[in-house]
């Protein structure tokens, strides 16, 4: 980009007195020196003046009034409490997807972490009663987990002497397991 | 650019909510207040074939005992509080003492006392699956032996 071109850049805020003192000595002095620079500064001047006219002539046409009393109006409309309630529910649920991730990612955690809790069809691997401790009174006790039917038993064999609840009813041998 | 600066508080913000609401949930889970104690009384034999539709749940697991035949005597659901006990009448004069013990790791610790009059036959705890169940046979019945289904369910 050569001098004429930064200059170019710069024209239409010098001529708005947008730029700094200093800035502004740089662009008026390269104006005053360089031809081209010189001609697009007129073309600039003049364009503006062409806009400033037209903009004056229909300014006078235009009706404010019907637009400011609408915007009064809209500042001081009162809105609905179930409006107000909607927009600040939409406006939690606009949350940009990456704000949703983190706490997705939690739950997802949690669920791995504690999926014996959360979702009991994952618990078959675990499914099984456990015997913690056992006293039969010296009787024989047999224990069994089959795993196929998740199933654990405790057979107690009632075959000491008195054991029996009646005459009649003879002790059964037991299942084979 | 103002949505991007509330990004981090509002992320922080739903991971606390996410959080408390996984806490109270967990907690809710972890904190019973009682058991369902069910008791199935079944009649286990040789004698035929039978087997009772009111069992078919449970067929898999009476199957594993090879019984040939298998009929429910008796049903009973009680709830019990934790550390509190409930007995419950077997048949031929014994009684089956429960006491659920603890609830940990989503299962139901219990202890469990079969006595035939006075006399202790069996003492034991066992940790069942919330909502599972176990097996406790072996007393004679009616030509036959006594199969006990005893299930825990924490609520």
């Amino acid at each position: 980009m050569n001098e004429c071109e930064r200059i170019e850049q710069s024209m239409e805020r010098w001529l708005d007195g947008e730029l700094g003192a200093a800035e502004s000595e740089v662009v008026r002095s390269h104006v005053d020196s360089c031809a081209n620079c010189g001609a697009v500064q007129q073309r600039l001047v003049k364009l503006e003046r062409a806009l400033g006219n037209v903009l004056a002539a229909a300014a006078p046409r235009i009706e404010f009034a019907p637009f400011w009393s609408e915007l009064e109006r809209r500042i001081d409309e009162k809105t609905p409490w179930h409006k107000d309630l909607r927009e600040r529910i939409h406006g939690w649920f606009a949350v940009p997807r990456t704000a949703w991730a983190v706490p997705a990612l939690i739950v997802l955690l949690i669920a791995v972490l504690s999926y014996d809790s959360y979702l009991p069809f994952w618990r078959s691997r675990n499914n099984s009663a456990t015997v913690v401790s056992i006293d039969a009174y010296g009787r024989s006790v047999a224990l069994l987990r089959e795993d196929e039917s998740k199933t654990t038993v405790i057979w107690l064999y009632q075959n000491q002497e008195g054991d029996d609840e009646a005459a009649e009813e003879t002790p059964q041998p037991g299942p084979a397991f | 650019m103002k949505l991007l600066k509330k990004l981090p508080s509002r992320v922080l913000l739903f991971s606390w909510l996410t959080l408390a609401a996984a806490g109270i949930l967990g907690a809710a889970e972890k904190q019973p207040q009682t058991v369902q104690i069910s008791i199935g009384t079944i009649l286990a034999g040789n004698q035929n074939d039978e087997f009772d539709a009111k069992l078919k749940g449970m067929e898999a697991q009476l199957k594993v005992l090879k019984y040939r035949s298998y009929r429910l005597l008796k049903n009973e659901s009680q709830t019990v509080p934790w550390r509190g006990e409930k007995a419950f009448e077997i048949p031929g004069g014994r009684t089956l003492t429960i006491t659920p013990q603890e609830f940990q790791d989503n299962r139901v610790s219990v202890k469990v006392r079969l006595t035939q009059g006075q006399k202790p036959l069996l003492d034991t705890t066992v940790k069942i699956p919330n909502k599972g169940n176990f097996i406790l046979g072996g007393p004679p019945h009616e030509g036959g032996a006594l199969v006990l289904s005893i299930s825990a369910a924490a609520q």
